[in-house]
């Protein structure tokens, strides 16, 4: 994998999602801990970009502040245009269902809904009609291949499959903006495999996908990788596979000069 | 709104039992508190829908024969007069049972006021001249059905058969025997047989007014009697009855029924909230994930208050019309039915107080969800992990005990039962109410139960009566009674009607033994009578006359004044305890004071009934015995609604432990998988479980017990005093009861906790729970 040092390409793709100065705040003991500190950000849309970093850099936490999930302490937050880091939860939630769908690692599927149900609830807050959600859920379940287990209690699928249910329900609304947290994190290889090959087939369908994950093998598969350490954004870069060149004797010349 | 509507559809669906017990638990509630109000409000008197179905005389004047009736015309205020009947007394005969009837001579048409009501067979026929027409409950009383014959005696002494073809219902007078005479309706032939003589009749006219209140009729009676000239020996005018007195007479006389049955009622309102607030909290605890998710799915903080309030409500709109219905069902099945069977269809449920109590309950179901709701509102929209209890270093004592070897379990379940204090007092609160109230339904079923077995509690230690009007002597008849070995004392007695002062209703004057051997009443206040002038009383009677033990009063008793000085006041089941005690000497010569009854009280363990009839076939049937009826009979229904306010408290307090445990074992089951991974075996671990929720539980239950024992006594004793039976009627558990209560309850809290440890501590992976709290068990 090699990092391209050129900056972004000069074509100006619009920004989905913007935030500036970004600071999120927590009171523990005595005085108060800045998990993200001072964060720039900018996701244009259909970019698929993996936040990473050692473990308390604050990758949770920022997501969760750009979903609205919690209130930031300090900054600003642009999506679609629009500044909503003022907003009032009610609103957040309402912003929510459109625009901004989630995943979890620990897949935080309803319990006491089936897996149909589970899908269905999002198009129904939306305000589609009960028919509508089911159309979308089966369709959604037929791409994600556990169509068989929409009669079937969350807790008794498998973690992949589960993940799955979680991804299907998050995309019920075709939002603008899909954050998923550690999406692999609580899976075994095969399942995780599954799981990355689903996403990177939404984005190949023009998803915005926005990623927390400290695996590198899983942050390959964005476009766009940002390190961070400490809540503050240590590196910014593009990701650009590595071409397959033919081993030929020219390139072997090559690296010894 | 449809997201809502989903979530709560499959919530519901997921907590099928919670739902299911919340819904009972509201219905039964919402039927207690109809059926006490109906009772209080004497709704389920049926003199209303027979006074228009039969439609009925305001007022009914009894003239002697032969007086005219149309001066009644012209009285102001009589807006009809109805075409006088004439009436006359006579006897039923049935063996030595001789009953008082008045006879009515009617048509084959019915009248146009006060048309009997015919229930079973035809009313008079002119084809069948010795058919007659029995009123329903003197029928049910005597025994007489349709097509018997019966013998009516004449007051000179004749005798005529008759065969009953019909059964009727009037509003003209109250039930036999509360009410006598009973009435029977034949052909004017038939009567002109029983008594020839015109003059010895009486005219009986019906009056329909403008006002018919109580004002109205009573300012109407003051004209009758002066319209003939006043009340006085040569006054035609025999007596005057009034709608409010049929009324009264028909309605349930036992206004300790209704007290009872309202006291459940708001019992049940009362640990209703709790029990459901419980079950909310205890839900909203175990789904804060879920309700934090849904946040995260985009229902707002408003929506997810405005859902679960939603959820409760339309619990309890479901709990409210299935306990409409269950009333509306339990009075059409002939729940109160006066002693005669009498099919009369009973007043519709009063509209404005049913939708009162319906509002009640829903307003309760959304209050007790109130808070719980406004705290899910509250739920962060990041599945946090569970936030530990508070906790602290063991305290010295906990120290002292793991030194001493007690077991650790014991010790670590201890100290954990307490850490929040909060939660453990709500469930504290959620066990102990409902066993509270347990133990004061418990304490009314013995109460009851003391009724029947010891009645000389409840002043009813005369088992038998035997009535002086049959063909025997007194002395015979007290020969008969001091040879049978079954009978331990008799007590001859009399008993008179009385007025009141200021003529607004009646009390019984009861003169039963001497005033130096005096029948054995139950004088719970003051002391029993001991010579001529004392007397006692029953509570009725003191809030009636608004007199104290220790007054004095001089009623006018069977037309002697006489001067009583009230002693004592007794536990008295008769007639709302309107009554007053004293011996028969009191009454002086100047009156024949024979006795009209005798009380006799059994040998300990003899069965009244067959001592009556050994009694009965001693005397060759010429002696008229009655077994005395006991409040316990008329109290029977209670017991029923006992039965079912336990069912349904156990259940609440099953709920509440079932909820208390669950949240108890969430709040520690992380900690167990800590203490697998440092050594504990899984016994051992389920063990600390089970201790520290069943502390909390158990704390509760013996709060409640002891509550319950402490109030009930005082709560039943108080409705006693209220329905005029008296303070002290109240039978407190037996010390082997309490135990057997508490028992069970312990051991159903200790099943509980059994139950969802064993589940909790067995599927917990130790290392995966002591890195990922919130995996555990998903519920």
């Amino acid at each position: 994998m090699r990092q391209n040092p050129e900056p972004c390409p000069a074509r100006e793709t619009p920004a989905l999602l913007r935030a500036r100065g970004l600071a999120k705040a927590y009171k523990s003991g005595g005085g108060s801990v800045e998990a993200v500190r001072g964060v720039d950000l900018e996701v244009s849309v259909g970019e698929f970009v993996a936040i990473m970093g050692p473990s308390g850099s604050g990758k949770s936490t920022l997501l969760h502040v750009l979903g609205g999930l919690e209130p930031a302490t300090r900054g600003e937050i642009w999506l679609r245009g629009k500044r909503v880091d003022g907003l009032s939860p009610s609103a957040w939630a309402v912003l929510r269902r459109k625009h901004v769908g989630f995943v979890f690692q620990f897949f935080n599927l309803l319990s006491t809904m089936t897996v149909a149900d589970n899908v269905e609830l999002p198009a129904l807050l939306a305000g589609a009609t009960p028919k509508q959600a089911r159309k979308r859920r089966e369709e959604l379940l037929e791409e994600l291949g556990i169509a068989a287990k929409a009669g079937a209690a969350p807790s008794r699928l498998s973690g992949g499959e589960q993940q799955r249910v979680a991804l299907a329900r998050a995309l019920a609304n075709e939002p603008s903006l899909l954050l998923a947290d550690e999406p692999t994190g609580n899976l075994d290889s095969a399942n995780t495999r599954d799981v990355l090959r689903l996403l990177r087939r939404t984005h190949a369908g023009g998803q915005t996908i926005l990623m927390v994950t400290h695996d590198a093998k899983v942050a390959c598969l964005a476009d766009r990788v940002i390190n961070l350490f400490d809540g503050m954004i240590a590196d910014d870069a593009k990701v650009v596979p590595a071409p397959r060149e033919k081993a030929t004797v020219r390139n072997f010349l090559e690296l010894r000069g | 709104m449809r997201g809502a509507i989903r979530w709560v559809r499959t919530d519901l669906r997921a907590h099928r039992a919670q739902s299911a017990v919340t819904v009972a638990v509201i219905a039964g509630v919402v039927a207690a508190l109809v059926l006490a109000v109906m009772l209080l409000e004497g709704a389920l008197n049926p003199w209303q829908q027979l006074f228009n179905r039969t439609k009925g005389a305001d007022v009914l004047v009894y003239l002697a024969g032969g007086t005219t009736a149309g001066q009644l015309r012209d009285l102001p205020g009589v807006t009809k007069v109805a075409a006088p009947y004439n009436a006359a007394p006579a006897t039923l005969v049935q063996g030595a049972q001789k009953s008082p009837v008045q006879l009515d001579g009617m048509t084959p048409k019915l009248p146009a006021m006060s048309a009997p009501l015919v229930e079973a067979g035809t009313w008079l026929r002119a084809s069948q001249p010795d058919g007659v027409v029995i009123e329903a409950s003197f029928a049910a009383a005597t025994g007489v059905g349709l097509g018997s014959r019966i013998v009516l005696d004449g007051v000179d002494g004749t005798t005529v058969r008759m065969r009953v073809i019909g059964i009727a219902d009037t509003a003209d007078q109250g039930f036999y025997p509360q009410w006598t005479p009973g009435l029977i309706w034949a052909t004017h032939s038939l009567l002109a047989k029983v008594e020839p003589t015109r003059s010895e009749t009486t005219e009986v006219v019906g009056l329909h007014l403008a006002d018919p209140s109580a004002a109205g009729t009573a300012e109407v009676t003051q004209a009758v009697f002066n319209a003939y000239n006043g009340p006085s020996e040569s006054s035609p005018v025999e007596r005057v009855t009034t709608r409010q007195q049929v009324m009264d007479s028909m309605a349930s006389d036992d206004r300790l029924l209704g007290e009872l049955l309202g006291l459940f009622g708001i019992i049940a309102l009362v640990a209703a909230p709790c029990a459901i607030a419980n079950v909310a909290s205890g839900r909203v605890l175990m789904q804060r994930r879920d309700l934090a998710m849904l946040k995260a799915l985009g229902f707002t903080p408003g929506q997810v208050v405005r859902m679960l309030l939603a959820e409760q409500v339309a619990l309890g709109v479901a709990g409210t019309a299935l306990g409409l219905a269950a009333a509306w069902t339990a009075t059409s099945a002939a729940f109160v039915r006066p002693a005669a069977g009498v099919g009369v269809t009973l007043a519709p449920l009063p509209a404005a107080q049913s939708a009162l109590v319906a509002a009640g309950a829903i307003l309760t179901a959304g209050i007790a969800t109130a808070i719980p709701a406004w705290r899910a509102g509250r739920v962060s929209p990041v599945a946090a992990v569970q936030p530990s209890p508070p906790g602290g270093h063991l305290s010295p004592v906990a120290r002292l005990s793991l030194l001493v070897r007690l077991p650790a379990p014991l010790v670590l379940g201890a100290r954990d039962a307490l850490t929040r204090r909060l939660p453990a007092a709500l469930t504290v609160a959620g066990v102990a109410i409902p066993l509270a109230m347990i133990t004061i339904a418990l304490t009314v079923w013995s109460t009851i139960g003391s009724f029947t077995a010891n009645p000389g509690r409840v002043g009813l230690a005369g088992a038998l009566t035997v009535y002086a009007n049959g063909p025997l002597t007194s002395a015979q008849t007290t020969a008969l009674i001091t040879a049978d070995r079954q009978v331990s004392a008799s007590y001859p007695g009399a008993q008179f009607d009385t007025l009141l002062p200021g003529d607004n209703g009646t009390f019984i004057a009861r003169a039963m033994g001497s005033s130096h051997h005096p029948y054995p009443l139950q004088v719970v206040q003051g002391r029993m009578f001991a010579s001529l002038e004392e007397a006692v009383a029953g509570q009725g009677f003191l809030n009636l006359m608004h007199v104290k033990v220790g007054s004095w009063i001089d009623p006018t008793i069977d037309g002697v004044p006489v001067i009583l000085h009230i002693v004592g006041r007794t536990i008295e089941p008769d007639n709302n305890g309107d009554v007053v005690d004293f011996g028969l000497d009191a009454l002086s010569a100047a009156s024949a004071s024979a006795p009209t009854f005798y009380s006799l009280v059994l040998k300990p363990g003899v069965d009244p009934a067959a001592a009556r009839a050994a009694l009965l076939a001693a005397s060759g049937s010429r002696l008229n015995i009655q077994v005395a009826s006991n409040p316990a009979d008329r109290l029977g229904v209670v017991r029923v609604v006992i039965v079912v306010a336990v069912v349904i408290l156990v259940l609440i307090a099953m709920a509440n432990l079932l909820t208390a445990t669950d949240v108890g074992l969430r709040d520690h089951v992380h900690e167990a998988g800590i203490l697998k991974a440092m050594g504990l075996t899984p016994r051992q671990v389920m063990a600390t479980l089970v201790v520290s929720t069943t502390i909390v539980t158990a704390i509760g239950i013996v709060a409640g017990v002891a509550a319950g024992l402490v109030v009930a006594p005082r709560l039943i004793n108080a409705q006693g005093q209220a329905s005029g039976m008296g303070w002290g009627i109240a039978a407190t558990l037996s010390p082997a009861s309490i135990a057997a209560l508490l028992a069970a309850a312990v051991a159903g809290a200790v099943a509980a906790a059994l139950f969802l440890s064993a589940r909790a501590a067995h599927t917990q992976d130790p290392l995966l729970a002591a890195r990922a709290p919130a995996l555990s068990a998903p519920r």
